[in-house]
């Protein structure tokens, strides 16, 4: 296929969301404590190493969202609830770390389980 | 050692090919040029920052809703569909990372710097943010609160610097000049007028 500046256009405009408008009953609640699960898949995972067995506490609910794990090898969508999860530094990184430092990052239902 | 003008000489040849072969369309290359050069990039989250320093209002939209308060001054949303904006304060510093790749906010924010990229700071941003900070010059107080975003998912986020000291009587245009990229990393403050 020629590259044109129509082909051009169209990578850029389309929108790339994965946020999904799907009626998905989300498993947890802003507050709630979770733990991450501790999975070791063999594909792609956005459930870094850092945070497997790592308890910390729903922040924020995203919505609902295409599931990149499963996208990612042709699974589908399997679309989820994606929370921002709080850990606090000591959590992840032991008792030296300062207490009040923290680290949010964006994690689907799959990857949690009540703490 | 690649100076240059050799990389400049390579890009020319390797346009020519694609051009010669067929592949490509003048007008498609003017136009990649064109959207990473002027359309994208962190001259528009300068203009973000400025925005919500000047006018309340838009700052309260830009915390509760960033993607549609970005939309709302007129810029794409590529890599920027979901976007979360963190504000900093004197008791608390955000910092943004992505540990499992290089995810990045490109309507506001352009492309990736390469330190952003590099294995070191993926790592250390997440486990030291101190340090990282530190070594960005940028001091943090004992007191203070750390705060890393790892943009490990489908949001993408940017920091709303705190506004600078004495830059009270400056006018939105004249704020954007203070906003640079890293300090929207959260790797930097933002410039001293």
């Amino acid at each position: 296929m020629k590259i044109t500046r129509e082909v051009v256009q169209g990578l850029y405009k389309q929108t790339g969301t994965a946020r999904v408008d799907a009626d998905v009953a989300a498993s947890f609640k802003v507050g709630d404590a979770i733990q991450a699960r501790n999975i070791n898949p063999t594909g792609h995972t956005r459930l870094p190493r850092y945070i497997r067995g790592k308890q910390g506490r729903i922040a924020t609910d995203h919505g609902v969202f295409k599931f990149a794990d499963s996208l990612a090898h042709g699974g589908g969508n399997q679309p989820q609830h994606l929370y921002s999860v709080r850990f606090d530094a000591q959590e992840l990184w032991g008792a030296a770390a300062p207490a009040q430092d923290c680290l949010y990052i964006d994690l689907w239902d799959d990857y949690l389980e009540p703490a | 050692m690649t100076s240059d003008n050799d990389v400049a000489l390579r890009v020319r040849a390797l346009e020519s090919l694609l051009l010669e072969k067929g592949l490509v369309e003048a007008p498609a290359i003017d136009e990649i040029i064109d959207l990473f050069e002027n359309r994208l990039g962190p001259q528009n989250g300068a203009k973000v920052i400025a925005r919500a320093w000047s006018d309340p209002d838009f700052k309260a939209r830009l915390l509760a809703n960033a993607t549609d308060a970005i939309v709302e001054m007129g810029y794409e949303a590529v890599q920027g569909e979901d976007m979360v904006v963190v504000e900093n304060t004197a008791q608390v510093h955000n910092i943004v990372v992505c540990t499992l790749c290089s995810c990045f906010p490109w309507a506001t924010l352009g492309l990736p710097p390469v330190w952003y990229k590099s294995a070191p700071y993926r790592a250390r941003a997440a486990s030291d943010p101190r340090g990282v900070l530190a070594e960005f010059g940028t001091d943090i107080a004992a007191e203070a609160e750390v705060r890393v975003w790892d943009s490990n998912a489908e949001l993408r986020y940017m920091v709303l610097p705190e506004r600078p000291a004495g830059s009270e009587s400056l006018d939105e245009e004249a704020l954007v000049a203070l906003v640079t990229r890293d300090s929207m990393i959260g790797v930097t403050r933002a410039l001293n007028p």
